[in-house]
């Protein structure tokens, strides 16, 4: 098929189950343009090198067509995440100091007593059932739980979060529909509701504060200075949304892929020491972030020999840099033991996932402890059925059943 | 338990401060220090914290010498 359509195919659900063969077409053909003028890329190398490389701008209003330009990027105050430096260093350095080191060095290590108690205790609850959804008994909410507690957020708030994040991750999709304004208005208003909740929640935490790093955040007063409302609404949305969906995804693709290959499941059951280098090697194998939509250009850039033009859309696929076989051996292989994994599951460069250590520190514990109970277990189907979003990539429900 | 961190390969990522903060520690935003000479009760978050490395720099050797 024509490498013109490849992106389209890839947004497409249909493939949603196993893209990957569309990743290894996406290697062959190198940069590709696509039919609605955007560029993908796909090999290892030179994703690492626009990750890198600071005429590539995280912040798509510098598209060249405003119609590939969000609905939410336009009038609102952006998270760092879609902002380019120096104002993406700023507002990630003020979030940073609450969160890890230099200011905040034991905040995460000082969590795994609570995550490894809440881990436990959902794993109690689902200890006699032959059927298990690992997503909904397992996998969303121990991250759910953790990320409110992390940032103070009232647990019995979660319904109504759960709700609006829904609505701002469909917002932000790219599969193709029909219904994408609507999407794209219900994603926005999400996220306005959102942001005026976090608000108002910082409003509280600087009244009363407590030991969580949302209080942190309004009381500290760094070289930076402290974020203005506008900013710790955007901010606070970030990591409210960022903190829990992404591990959502990385929790239960280990399950599923530990379920897939019982060489590798028998070996993390006898030596759970491995977990860490087995967390790596999912993050590379099965990322929860497939692609990284929103890059553009600040000026005409040569990509192995393409020319991808000032202003356009540029689609970094980490998924398929994560198979490429010039960087990785045997990467269609998911392999524990694996050295040398330089992989993209976290991005790279200044925009590296900001919640790389909370995630590591959950999934380690959550699949160590989650390991000895999949025993008996199968796979109900297989491949189970997948969330809509080919960004964030993962399955909707995973059921196992006891076998036998 | 030893460890040597090349320090021509760190991007200060601070992974490993995050995963072991009683052995790795930022100074600034980007200077690391480390405790070479791993204390016992800190071995495991030390492997974390080697495996967590982007860019693979932290060297962990089972004991001293050759």
């Amino acid at each position: 098929m024509s490498p013109e359509t490849l992106y389209q195919r890839i947004t497409d659900y249909a493939n949603r189950a196993n893209p990957y063969p569309l990743y290894a077409e996406l290697r062959e053909n190198g940069v590709t343009r696509q039919a609605d003028g955007s560029y993908l890329v796909g090999t290892y190398h030179e994703i690492a090198a626009l990750l890198h490389d600071p005429r590539i701008s995280s912040d798509s209003r510098n598209r060249a067509d405003p119609s590939t330009v969000p609905m939410f990027r336009r009038n609102s105050q952006q998270a760092f995440i879609g902002l380019d430096d120096p104002e993406h260093d700023r507002l990630r350095r003020i979030a940073m100091r609450p969160f890890g080191p230099p200011h905040s060095p034991g905040r995460i290590d000082a969590l795994r007593a609570d995550i490894t108690r809440i881990s436990d205790g959902l794993i109690d609850e689902f200890r006699d059932k032959d059927r298990i959804d690992v997503v909904e008994d397992f996998a969303y909410p121990l991250p759910v739980t953790v990320i409110c507690r992390l940032l103070g957020v009232p647990h019995e708030d979660m319904p109504q979060l759960r709700a609006w994040t829904n609505a701002v991750i469909a917002g932000v999709d790219v599969t193709p529909g029909k219904d994408e304004e609507s999407r794209q208005r219900a994603g926005q208003d999400a996220r306005a509701a959102m942001g005026e909740y976090m608000g108002d929640l910082s409003d509280k935490r600087r009244e009363n504060p407590s030991d969580d790093m949302l209080s942190a955040l309004v009381h500290d007063s760094g070289p930076d200075g402290r974020l203005t409302r506008a900013e710790l609404m955007a901010t606070g949305t970030l990591l409210l949304i960022a903190g829990h969906e992404t591990t959502v995804n990385l929790i239960t693709n280990g399950a599923l892929t530990f379920l897939r290959f019982p060489d590798a499941y028998r070996l993390l059951r006898d030596k759970p020491e491995l977990m860490p280098r087995a967390v790596e090697e999912l993050l590379r194998y099965e990322p929860p972030v497939h692609l990284l939509p929103q890059r553009t250009p600040l000026a005409d850039v040569e990509i192995s020999d393409v020319t991808v033009p000032k202003g356009a859309p540029l689609i970094l696929v980490l998924a398929a840099g994560n198979r490429d076989p010039l960087r990785f051996d045997d990467p269609d292989h998911f392999d524990p033991t694996r050295e040398d994994n330089q992989h993209f599951g976290f991005g790279s460069g200044v925009h590296n996932c900001f919640g790389a250590p909370l995630a590591r520190v959950e999934a380690q514990i959550a699949l160590n402890a989650l390991v000895p109970r999949l025993e008996d277990f199968q796979l109900s189907e297989d491949p189970p059925p997948y969330r809509r979003s080919p960004i964030l990539r993962g399955p909707r429900h995973l059921p196992i059943e006891r076998v036998g | 338990m030893q460890i040597v961190v090349d320090l021509n390969r760190c991007q200060a990522y601070a992974q490993c401060a995050f995963l072991a903060p009683q052995v790795f520690e930022l100074h600034g935003e980007e200077a690391l220090m480390f405790t070479p000479t791993v204390p016992d009760d800190q071995h495991e978050h030390v492997r974390r914290a080697a495996a967590a490395c982007p860019v693979q720099a932290i060297l962990v050797g089972e004991r001293a010498g050759p």
